[in-house]
């Protein structure tokens, strides 16, 4: 994923360095990065998991994670501020596919500061993120050290669950009206793979998550349905949709409410995430 | 009149056509024999049976009168303003109701209160004050003035519209965007054998009602001076034209958003098929809104399954090109 320009250019070429990010775009720094941050939030727990905190220059309004970040100075990726991204003179700024529109990321290469995406599939690709952002960042080691021991919890994990018979079937919606779900071509369905279990929609859509209707829903009959506490569910979910009572997860009562960064930030707390959703799972 | 005759009857069983289709296009694979069952053998345990007549039925039932309510709507409101691009949402119920819609997924007011899901309720409450305001602007001497009613109507929706803006701008979550994406477009997705009868009641209640006003909103149609003249109380007859579409279309548009030119385009439809007065053309143009939308909806549902391109997508894109048709077509004028 990390192409560092190497072999000869790289003697000579102290001020000069060529990345190319997970989609294929050349960047082009001066020097090695010095002073980064990000324009997602779970790219901005990997720095603090990985980089000497004094590099990392700003937050945006959504980072919350760790408390420490609070004591950056504020930056807004939505819309972007231009000038403030300027002021606080970024050597690189790393940001997730789809968070962050690949205009945005234009303008700013023309203004000096190049973007660095990263894309994610499965729970191996955060970690091989985080490995790159070591790679550019001089803090392989640091990173490696992380990686290692998060592969080591989601393997034995892994082991645990891998042989169940008869996978629970999962369904986790990100909003009720109209419904919206954790696709097939999420991070979540992997996390559910390592786990013994599956995600309740198998068919591919082109979004991540996608739209269903209530007879869809029906036809899934979810074993296990993720979205909200049984009182939220049942005030937001159930009463607007009755006819989705006779799903199996809520015929058994089996409710639950993930924490919503832990669900959707593919960040090094997801070995947090699989320990939580272990606890719905196999309570 | 056999030709009139020949339309209903031609509507009518078209109108059981697409249903008898619709209600095969689900999740569940159907076939017609299984709808039979379900329909005279129903069995509460076969989810399939369950999926057609509480999800699907109703979603054929609401569309139909959705439909209806709004071509029925757009005739009233093109007979009363005497001019052809007059629609429903002339009087802001679309964005009065959007913005009540808004305002509750915004989080201002709770979900759901008692028991009750406030999103429709907020929309029927939403398109109520902003109608109410715009017949305020467009009423002057104890008379409604046609012209100004448009004007008031047009600035109000504009005004109602970019608050609906600034508050979707300000919004904070994806999620509130999406469910302001759907509701700003309509879907059928959300319609239930509890929601049915209020729009299906005013419909008929409205149809009933102008069995009787038929003759004077033909008359209408010579201008105010010569209505006046045949003895027509033309003031009269606007408020009751008013006082149905904002019910009717409010009803509407809570169960399923403002879903855009039915209202528009299915009044010219019948009067191409059946002249400017022809006796019958209210109910005519109720049935064939109610047809359009059961074939839009049906439509939606096969392009982009499982859940349906927003059907105000639909309406236009099938909508449009026969409007155009009708443009050019030599023989149909235009006015009213």
């Amino acid at each position: 994923m990390l192409l560092l320009s190497c072999g000869p250019q790289e003697k000579q070429a102290q001020e000069a360095l060529v990345l190319t990010d997970d989609l294929g775009r050349e960047l082009t720094l001066q020097k090695k990065p010095e002073r980064v941050f990000a324009f997602a939030s779970s790219i901005t727990e990997m720095l603090y998991a990985v980089l000497d905190t004094s590099t990392i220059v700003a937050r945006t309004p959504s980072d919350d994670y760790p408390e420490a970040v609070y004591q950056k100075p504020l930056v807004s990726n939505y819309p972007v501020d231009y000038e403030q991204v300027l002021a606080l003179k970024p050597d690189l700024i790393f940001t997730v596919e789809g968070i962050t529109p690949l205009e945005v990321a234009e303008r700013l290469q023309q203004l000096g500061v190049p973007v660095y995406y990263q894309k994610y599939r499965t729970v191996e690709d955060i970690f091989t993120g985080i490995e790159d952002i070591g790679r550019i960042m001089g803090r392989e080691q640091q990173a490696r050290h992380l990686t290692d021991s998060l592969r080591q919890e989601v393997e034995q994990l892994h082991q645990k669950y891998k042989h169940r018979e008869d996978p629970l079937k999962v369904l986790a919606i990100t909003w009720s009206d109209p419904i919206y779900v954790y696709g097939q071509n999420t991070i979540f369905t992997d996390k559910l793979r390592i786990l013994g279990a599956e995600n309740a929609v198998q068919e591919v859509f082109e979004q991540p998550y996608p739209a269903l209707t209530r007879e869809y829903v029906l036809k899934l009959n979810p074993d296990v349905l993720l979205g909200g506490t049984k009182k939220e569910l049942e005030e937001k979910f159930f009463h607007l949709y009755p006819e989705l009572r006779r799903i199996k997860a809520y015929q058994h009562n089996r409710l639950y409410k993930p924490d919503d960064n832990l669900m959707s930030r593919p960040s090094p707390r997801v070995v947090e995430s699989l320990r939580e959703l272990e606890g719905f799972l196999y309570p | 009149m056999r030709r009139r005759g020949l339309y209903f009857i031609l509507a009518l069983l078209l109108i059981l056509v697409v249903m008898l289709l619709g209600l095969q296009v689900g999740s569940f694979d159907t076939d017609v024999a299984t709808i039979f069952s379900a329909l005279f053998h129903y069995n509460p345990d076969d989810t399939t049976h369950f999926a057609i007549l509480h999800l699907r039925l109703p979603r054929l039932i609401l569309a139909l009168v959705v439909g209806a309510s709004l071509a029925f709507c757009g005739y009233l409101m093109q007979a009363m303003v005497n001019n052809g691009l007059a629609d429903p949402y002339l009087l802001g119920t679309a964005s009065g109701a959007s913005l009540g819609a808004v305002i509750v997924f915004f989080g201002f007011v709770p979900m759901t209160v008692a028991g009750l899901y406030l999103p429709p309720v907020f929309a029927l409450a939403g398109a109520f004050v902003v109608t109410l305001v715009v017949v305020m602007l467009g009423y002057r001497k104890r008379q409604i003035i046609p012209a100004q009613l448009l004007l008031a109507g047009i600035a109000l929706s504009s005004l109602v519209t970019a608050m609906v803006g600034l508050l979707t701008f300000l919004s904070d979550s994806e999620g509130k965007l999406r469910s302001v994406v759907f509701w700003s477009m309509g879907s059928f997705e959300r319609a239930s054998w509890e929601m049915v009868p209020y729009p299906a009641a005013a419909l008929s209640i409205a149809l009933l009602l102008f069995a009787f006003y038929q003759k004077q909103l033909n008359i209408l149609l010579l201008g105010e001076e010569r209505a006046q003249a045949l003895g027509i109380r033309v003031a009269q007859t606007r408020w009751v034209i008013l006082a149905t579409v904002s019910v009717v279309t409010g009803f509407a548009v809570a169960t399923s958003g403002p879903i855009g030119f039915v209202g528009l385009i299915i009044p010219h439809v019948t009067r191409g098929l059946l002249g400017a007065t022809g006796r019958g053309n209210l109910l005519l143009c109720a049935f064939i809104g109610g047809l359009f939308m059961l074939l839009c909806d049906l439509l939606s549902r096969i392009i982009y399954p499982p859940a349906g391109l927003p059907i105000g997508i639909i309406t236009s894109f099938f909508g449009v090109p026969f409007f155009v048709y009708l443009l050019f077509r030599k023989n149909y004028n235009f006015r009213g």
